[in-house]
């Protein structure tokens, strides 16, 4: 896993938000255990006390639970997996439309250019495949 | 933890020492060689290596001596007072302890050199006709004197071997002193150390002489011709009153010692 | 109890004050830097806090005690040069760290050693300069201590080695212990901490939480800093 930080949030949101988009691409799949706290810190590169903070909101948030001597999992409620996905697309569509707005485009402007963006990757995906 | 120190002290000497020794035994088994045959013999060669070997002892002789001293004044400068301060000025041990582990090692250091020679002369002379006469003729002057004075020759031999081992002893606590002293000033910590050395030691030198000037004044030493009747007994008490000085005079560089390192210490 | 504690401290070269009446605490488990530019009084207070200074004024604490030899069995220190004797081989200087403490975790030290291929004949003597330092910090991290105090752990390093300082750090401190990382290179540990202790010309200008920073002035320390320290 990839880890990344902004300067402007603080870390243990972005270690949310990071953590959240590893349970939703399967890369810590449903069920599974989590790494310790301290081998997360150690490999994000952040303070284990900022990566305990991120998991104790996620656990509050259902998206990982924790077994009082096997350690931390990842929930196996897929609609929880779902919803969360939802919710991540939800804030990229937000930023996006946001961005696209200050560059004074209108609605029905950003939808056409979206769909246009979307058959012109589609044509080079059969071109490549050719 | 003062064993600790000692053993991380003796591994660090020792791997310098003891290889000095070794070389020292060998060039004094070279020298005997040479003693009892190659420089009688003819031939250039022979002579040539003959004298070689003889040369090849005598430094190895003052190099063992030298380095005695050297790591004795370079063990404490870079240890407690270089980068390696960092580490071992922070170990959870008190600055008695450093000094203390310092010292002892140097001290042993001295008398294993003293010894060394010793025995490195021993070999030089086994079995070589005109050094058997030189011992052997010493050794019956010796018993005359002893004789004829009635002095404890034994006794006294060992009185003063103590009195040199401890101004060794004194010595070491003097380059301490003068060392940690200069480097509790921020610069020229090396020139301020050669200059405290220096500096002690002509206030030894005059505060002793005061000292006798003094006693010498209000009389004391009109009593010894007393002792001096008394079988040369002055001769003892002589000694162990240097050694009484030595001690004294030890014991102040020893706390000036103490004091800089605990107050003033600054590492670069 | 507090780990750390300065009270009024303050520190004088001469008459150049170093330490200017110095007070903050440092709490159990928590990673503190001490920020600030070059000369700001950041390796007088680690010294004074290992006792290799002594102050001119007010008091500095370890677990309580004054700085000495009790305090010295509870800090792990870092020096900003590399100080371990170099005539010493990486067993011997094991056998060193293993003497004095009674929290030296060997096993994990050698783990580490053997990690950076290094082997229990070489010398210090022998070793690069960058392998010197790493060989330092892990001795330093492989105590189980209370305090530890690192000064500049990655001043003058490359990139890659100071992610792996980092996450030595992170990955083998004692969560009982504190952490105090002084640095003026505060873009690259900013992750690391829990607190900052900004200090400029001996005095203290602002103590905060990282997160907090970050929430009310949408910042991060590295550009609070700048502002701050603008020159």
């Amino acid at each position: 896993m990839r880890w990344q930080f902004s300067n402007e949030l603080p870390i243990y949101s972005q270690l949310i938000e990071q953590i959240k988009v590893g349970v939703v691409s399967g890369m810590f799949p449903p069920g599974e255990r989590l790494p310790s706290v301290r081998d997360l810190a150690t490999e994000a590169g952040v303070n284990p006390n900022t990566m305990q903070r991120a998991m104790t909101e996620l656990e509050r948030d259902g998206l990982v639970y924790s077994q009082r001597t096997a350690g931390r999992f990842v929930t196996e409620d897929k609609v929880m997996i779902e919803n969360a996905k939802r919710d991540l697309a939800q804030h990229h569509i937000h930023a996006f439309l946001a961005a696209m707005f200050r560059l004074g485009f209108q609605r029905d402007e950003i939808a056409s250019l979206l769909q246009q963006q979307t058959q012109e990757e589609g044509l080079s995906n059969v071109d490549s495949g050719m | 933890m003062l064993r600790k120190l000692l053993k991380h002290e003796f591994r660090a000497t020792g791997r310098i020492m003891g290889p000095l020794y070794l070389v020292l035994l060998v060039t004094a088994v070279g020298a005997n060689f040479s003693t009892r045959g190659l420089l009688e013999g003819d031939g250039w060669f022979l002579d040539m290596l003959g004298g070689l070997l003889v040369i090849a002892f005598t430094v190895a002789i003052m190099g063992v001596c030298l380095m005695s001293l050297v790591l004795m004044v370079q063990r404490f400068y870079r240890n407690l007072l270089g980068d390696e301060g960092y580490v071992m000025m922070t170990l959870p041990v008190s600055i008695h302890q450093q000094i203390w582990s310092k010292l002892i090692v140097s001290a042993v250091w001295f008398a294993a050199t003293f010894l060394a020679v010793c025995l490195a002369g021993g070999i030089m002379v086994y079995d070589v006709d005109f050094m058997k006469q030189f011992l052997k003729g010493l050794g019956e002057l010796i018993q005359h004197i002893t004789g004829y004075y009635a002095i404890n020759g034994a006794a006294l031999a060992a009185e003063l071997i103590l009195l040199a081992f401890l101004s060794c002893c004194a010595m070491c606590l003097l380059f301490y002193a003068a060392m940690a002293a200069g480097h509790s000033f921020a610069n020229r910590k090396s020139l301020l150390s050669v200059a405290f050395f220096f500096g002690f030691q002509f206030a030894l030198q005059i505060i002793s002489a005061t000292v006798v000037n003094l006693l010498d004044k209000i009389g004391v030493f009109d009593l010894l011709p007393d002792w001096q009747l008394e079988g040369l007994a002055g001769m003892h008490i002589a000694i162990w009153i240097g050694i009484a000085a030595v001690v004294l005079y030890g014991a102040v560089f020893y706390f000036i010692t103490a004091y800089c390192l605990k107050r003033h210490l600054n590492l670069e | 109890m507090s780990i750390l504690e300065c009270k009024d401290l303050s520190k004088n070269y001469g008459h150049a004050p170093a330490l200017d009446h110095v007070s903050f605490t440092v709490e159990p488990g928590h990673i503190v830097g001490l920020l600030g530019p070059n000369g700001s009084g950041k390796t007088t207070l680690i010294k004074l806090a290992n006792g290799l200074l002594t102050p001119s004024e007010g008091s500095i604490t370890i677990c309580g005690m004054a700085p000495g030899k009790n305090t010295c069995a509870a800090v792990s220190y870092l020096p900003e040069r590399t100080a371990i004797p170099t005539w010493m081989s990486a067993a011997q200087l094991l056998d060193f760290y293993g003497d004095f403490y009674a929290d030296f975790r060997r096993d994990a030290a050698e783990e580490m050693l053997h990690h950076l291929n290094i082997q229990p004949k070489q010398r210090i003597k022998q070793m690069s300069k960058g392998t010197r330092e790493k060989v330092q910090l892990i001795m330093v991290m492989s105590r189980a201590a209370k305090l530890y105090l690192l000064d500049e752990p990655i001043g003058g390093v490359d990139p890659a080695t100071r992610d792996y300082i980092l996450s030595t750090i992170i990955g083998n401190y004692n969560p009982e212990g504190a952490v105090v990382i002084s640095t003026h290179l505060i873009a690259d540990v900013e992750k690391v901490l829990d607190e900052v202790v900004f200090i400029n010309q001996g005095r203290l200008v602002l103590r905060s939480s990282v997160d907090e920073i970050r929430e009310e002035k949408g910042m991060s320390v590295d550009a609070l800093f700048r502002e701050v320290f603008k020159c």
